[in-house]
């Protein structure tokens, strides 16, 4: 048997400490600087370790068999043929699970392989090991399953009164929110109907994992995990095994804005090792990917908004329906975000909401960065227009005189603790200055929508601004215990930090350096690789890590830090408020005390380890209410765009962006989460939709699904940092990551809205809706 | 003991002239040529194909470059779209430049090739309509000797490839006139046509052509359209059309190449005469295209 001493595994986060420019004196540290993250050169030549890149002596390889049909019952699977080909090491199917047959991260609804029936395209069936790839995936597609296909149930507006497609029923959650007057009218009605499509999350790397059998009967994952101790526990309940004989170690996370890991793989790849006794690897192609994760909830929105005749906001009814696709997964969750800001950040007397989140055959949903935030977002954006464009308002204008502050009630009646300077964020973007015009002169230097050697002609380009105001909340809702904890260490003057919190591209183990620099005054901070040995830290999602992770290292540290000084303290009799830490060295007050920290720490070692939790929160009842949220984030966009109203092509010019960060403790990284949250955001608002007529997803690559290219992306240009602290969070910060992603959709549509006076009600938006009359015609 | 070593029987041979190449693919049939790679690669990279050997293009050196032959071009198939995108090609044949230049990323222009484009003979090869705008033929070169073929028999499958053949250049007339090649994509950024359009003047014989690619399976040529327009043009004279004539052909384009389902017609049921909204705007497109490639070849 292999042990995992055979592997070469790679630690998420090879944090040496410091990059490139250790011991420059110039050298950012603290907090508020712009420290580099540690492992940024080695992303950048191309050296920094995935998990496709993971590797152990004699190590076999996998392929799973999945459905091409949305909907079926299996009549019968033959794995005979598959098992006698030269090279396969062993086959399982749903009878080879010990233990769960089904599992979830919020319920466990979903088969590890399907048995019975399938229920959407790309699932599970089988699992191979073999000794070579292609070996795999030849004994895959030698796997003879006999289907009885079923007519699938794809328009999530038939899902009610369909069959159920799933023990648990159809419906996975119905929300009615009631606040307010139900007769209560407006001087002006506007509705409108709104989709949005089903987004990918892409990640750069697809899923990749090595799962590796301990002498002790358990097994090791080495997976891009994005919440390692979740994924532990699943996997030790499909195996039959104590969590403890399950260890999940978190490899390099080749990008991450959702729920990272498709639990379709992990499954069978542990599975095949505790089978083979061989160590597993599995690198999922694109095509798999696309199909086996879970996507943003495609969403199909009605509103009525009320509104007096100055354009303030007297009721706004919705009725909101996500698509959950065959299993329930985070889709609770995000209709209840849906649900709770589907009026946006405005102030609304009376709301009125039917949500549903329904299953149907059609691909997997689950949480994507700004899950349901997003799609209410781009319709009540739109709504907003619609009554400016009645009232004969400018948008921007309307919008103004109903942002929410601190102190107003979100319709689900909850009061608005932190800081919500939506005022100020509009303004700032309203007032920006406008990109200059292409110049008339000079044609070739003007990027015309449709690409520098696309049709696009300038006489027919229009361009338009839009607006869109987006809010979040951070951190999981509803009561969930969003606890983390971290260790750290100090000895011979260097800092060690020990927390499961996944390093995934958003900058945790370079915050987590810079918090201890602050702290403890030590340049030399390594944070360790995060696996299931250590305490959970959670998901990383929803910004919690900065939170949580990150409060609980500010802890830690401070318990290590009074270590420190207390003997020196009583030493000097001063109290430790007196000294002061920086740049290794330790001073106090008045300068009669000097040493350094390693002196200080006369050969010992320091730990310390602390837990941070938030206040708790509520469950949503039976009316839509509670103080389900532990903090909101908000942000508005100016989008500037030039449509060819012939073509409807679009081009994104500008993005003008102003956030409320409550503090920002990297710029330079806060900077980089809004600019990719802006693109992906572009990428919604234009091209991203992963189409599945019939429930089969035609062209899972990524030529069938474009994604914005850098000239897609726009110009983002951050035209203020809102830094209000917010006091309950650690540092006052905000997450930073999702709220772009939430408002850009909305503005790129208002500046399309703008630019051809069309309604623009799906996203992505497509040529066809962007094609305009000229002027005068 | 592994099934790896079954997958390491692929054979590849480089062979330095067309005649090595022909005789390679000759004493393998079960070989594969392989140019750029960039379509091949693909299908056996996600194991769509598993050819049992390659005999790669990339070595002729008498493919990869151009000569003239009685007011024609003589094309190399292995001519890559970087290549053909340079200014002295554009000056030959602007059109088939102009399609090089809008095919794909820098790295896909950088190694996909003018033969490759024809045999994988894509519903969105950029190069195809100018092909069948130009009327271009292919030569392909076999072990029985070479044989001349218009391109558009190769495409509609009509007098297709033949076993142990290879594509071996394209023969395009130089018309020493504005050409155009108008491309709508989805996105800004590098993308496969939704539709296009190549116009070609042929001043000689004082004739318009025009191809629309993307829109059907391979290029379709409007002939109507064509004749129509070339009439309303003075030849002799400075070669422009009013801003209305221009419109009319776009629209006469793109009803030839997306005609109304109206022969279905149905006093029952009005709407089954109507285009669906996404065929709709294609044909917009294809109008706007058509429009705007005769306008700047006028102008
Ligand atoms: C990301 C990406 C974007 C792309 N974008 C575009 C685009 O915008 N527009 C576009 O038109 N295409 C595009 N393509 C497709 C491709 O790049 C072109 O079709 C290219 O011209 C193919 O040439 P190649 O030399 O790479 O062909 P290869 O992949 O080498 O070969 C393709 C086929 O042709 C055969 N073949 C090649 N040369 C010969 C020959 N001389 N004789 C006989 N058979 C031959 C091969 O056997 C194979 O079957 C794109 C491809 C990619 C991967």
């Amino acid at each position: 048997m292999t042990g995992p001493d055979a592997v070469t595994a790679t630690p998420a986060v090879v944090a040496s400490g410091t990059p490139a420019a250790a011991g420059d004196e110039e050298s950012p540290r603290g907090l508020g600087a712009s420290v580099p993250p540690a492992d940024a050169e080695a992303k950048a030549r191309g050296v920094f370790p995935y998990a496709a890149d993971l590797w152990a002596e004699g190590l076999l390889w996998a392929a799973v068999l999945r459905s091409p049909h949305a909907s079926a019952r299996i009549v019968s699977v033959d794995t005979t043929a598959a098992a006698a080909m030269p090279g396969v090491r062993a086959v399982v199917t749903h009878a080879d699970v010990p233990g769960a047959a089904t599992h979830g991260r919020r319920v466990a609804d979903r088969p590890v392989f399907a048995h019975d029936v399938v229920r959407h395209h790309g699932e599970p069936i089988a699992a191979i090991a073999a000794d070579h790839p292609d070996t795999a995936r030849l004994a895959a597609a030698a796997i003879a399953v006999e289907y009885e296909v079923l007519e699938p149930v794809t328009d999530p507006e038939t899902a009610f009164e369909a069959p159920p497609l799933h023990p648990d029923g159809n419906l996975i959650r119905h929300i009615p929110l009631r606040c307010g007057d139900p007769e209560a009218v407006g001087e002006v009605i506007v509705e409108g109907l709104y989709r949005v499509g089903r987004q990918d999350p892409a990640p750069v790397g697809a899923e990749a994992g090595l799962a590796v059998p301990r002498p002790d009967g358990g097994v090791e994952l080495y997976l891009a995990s994005t919440d390692p101790h979740a994924d532990r526990d699943l996997a030790a309940a499909c195996f039959a095994l104590e969590p403890d004989r399950v260890k999940v170690v978190v490899t390099g996370v080749p990008g991450a804005m959702a729920d990272r890991e498709d639990p379709g793989f992990p499954l069978p790849l542990g599975l095949l090792a505790l089978r083979t006794g061989c160590p597993v690897k599995l690198v999922a192609t694109r095509e798999e990917s696309f199909l086996g994760h879970a996507h943003r909830h495609p969403a199909l929105l009605r509103y009525r908004h009320h509104a007096d005749a100055e354009g303030r906001l007297v009721k706004v009814e919705a009725q909101l329906l996500l698509d959950a696709g065959a299993y329930a997964d985070a889709s609770s969750e995000a209709l209840a975000a849906a649900v709770a800001f589907a009026a946006g950040p405005y102030v609304v007397p009376n709301v009125f909401v039917e949500g549903w989140a329904v299953r149907t055959n059609n691909p997997p949903s689950g949480h994507v960065r700004g899950e349901g935030a997003m799609q209410v977002c781009a319709a009540y954006e739109g709504q907003m227009d619609k009554l400016a464009a009645r009232l004969g308002l400018d948008p921007a204008e309307i919008r103004m005189r109903n942002v929410l502050s601190t102190g107003d009630l979100l319709p689900t009646g909850q009061a608005v603790t932190c800081p919500a300077p939506v005022a100020e964020l509009l303004t700032a973007v309203r007032d920006a200055e406008l990109p200059p015009l292409p110049d008339a002169e000079d044609e070739t230097e003007w990027l015309l929508p449709g690409g520098p050697e696309g049709a696009g002609e300038p006489g027919a380009v229009r361009r338009g601004v839009g607006y869109g105001i987006g809010m979040v909340h951070m951190l999981g809702a509803e009561g969930h215990d969003e606890v983390s904890t971290a260790t750290v260490k100090v000895a011979d003057g260097e800092a060690t930090v020990i927390c499961a919190a996944v390093e995934t591209g958003q900058g945790f183990a370079t915050l987590a350096r810079q918090i201890v620099q602050e702290v403890l005054g030590v340049e030399e901070v390594a944070v360790v690789a995060a696996d299931t040995d250590q305490p959970p830290a959670g998901p990383s999602a929803r910004g919690r890590h900065t939170w949580v992770s990150g409060g609980a290292v500010e802890r830690a540290a401070k318990m290590v830090r009074t270590q420190l000084l207390q003997p020196l303290a009583a030493q000097f009799g001063m109290s430790v408020e007196l000294l002061a830490i920086a740049d290794g060295k330790i001073t106090s007050y008045d300068g009669v005390l000097s040493t350094t920290v390693a002196e200080a720490l006369e050969g010992k070692e320091l730990w310390a380890t602390a837990q941070c939790r938030p206040h708790p929160t509520e469950h949503l009842d039976e009316y839509g209410h509670g103080d389900a949220f532990v903090g909101l984030a908000f942000a508005a966009v100016r989008a500037v765009v030039d449509v060819d109203i012939e073509l409807g092509t679009v081009r994104v010019v500008e993005m003008a962006v102003a956030q409320d960060v409550g503090r920002a403790l990297n710029p330079r990284q806060v900077a980089a989460r809004i600019e990719a949250g802006v693109t992906q955001g572009v990428g919604m608002a234009l091209m991203e939709d992963l189409r599945a007529p019939r429930g089969v997803v035609k062209r899972p690559t990524l030529t069938g699904y474009p994604l914005p290219t850098a000239l897609d992306a726009p110009v983002v240009r951050i035209v203020k940092l809102v830094e209000e602290r917010d006091v309950v969070a650690p540092f006052g910060a905000k997450a930073v990551s999702a709220v772009p992603v939430v408002a850009s959709p909305a503005a790129v549509a208002s500046a399309v809205r703008a630019a051809t006076g069309r309604p623009v009600g799906r996203l992505p938006i497509r040529p066809q809706a962007a094609v305009a009359k000229p002027a005068g015609a | 003991m592994s099934t790896y070593a079954r997958q390491t029987g692929r054979t590849v041979t480089l062979p330095a002239s067309l005649d090595e190449a022909v005789a390679a693919l000759a004493a393998m049939p079960a070989a594969v040529p392989v140019a750029g790679g960039t379509d091949l690669m693909a299908a056996v990279n996600s194991g769509l194909l598993r050819p049992a050997g390659l005999v790669g293009l990339g070595r002729i050196s008498e493919i990869r470059g151009w000569s003239y032959a009685d007011g024609h071009a003589l094309l190399g198939a292995g001519l890559t779209h970087a290549r053909m995108g340079r200014p002295d090609f554009a000056a030959l044949i602007p059109a088939l430049a102009a399609a090089a230049r809008a095919a794909g990323p820098p790295q896909i222009r950088n190694a996909g090739t003018l033969g490759g484009n024809i045999v994988t003979a894509a519903p969105t090869g950029d190069a195809l309509p100018v092909l069948a705008a130009l009327e271009a033929t292919v030569v392909l070169a076999g072990p029985d000797g070479s044989r001349e073929v218009p391109v558009s028999h190769l495409l509609t499958g009509m007098d297709p490839l033949r076993p142990g053949e290879l594509l071996a250049f394209v023969r395009a007339p130089l018309l020493h006139a504005p050409q155009t090649f108008l491309k709508a994509t989805a996105r800004t950024g590098p993308g496969r046509a939704t539709a296009s359009v190549a116009l070609v003047l042929d001043p000689a014989r004082r004739g318009v052509r025009c191809a629309v690619g993307a829109v059907a399976p391979m290029p379709l040529r409007p002939l109507e359209a064509e004749a129509w327009v070339a009439g309303l043009i003075d030849w002799d004279g400075d070669r422009t059309l009013e801003a209305e004539a221009c419109t009319a052909f776009g629209e006469y384009v793109a009803m030839a190449c997306i005609p109304d389902p109206a022969d279905h017609a149905d006093p029952a049921n009005p709407a089954a005469g109507e285009l669906p909204p996404a065929v709709a705007h294609l044909r917009r497109t294809v109008a706007a295209l058509a429009r705007r490639a005769l306008g700047r070849a006028l102008s």
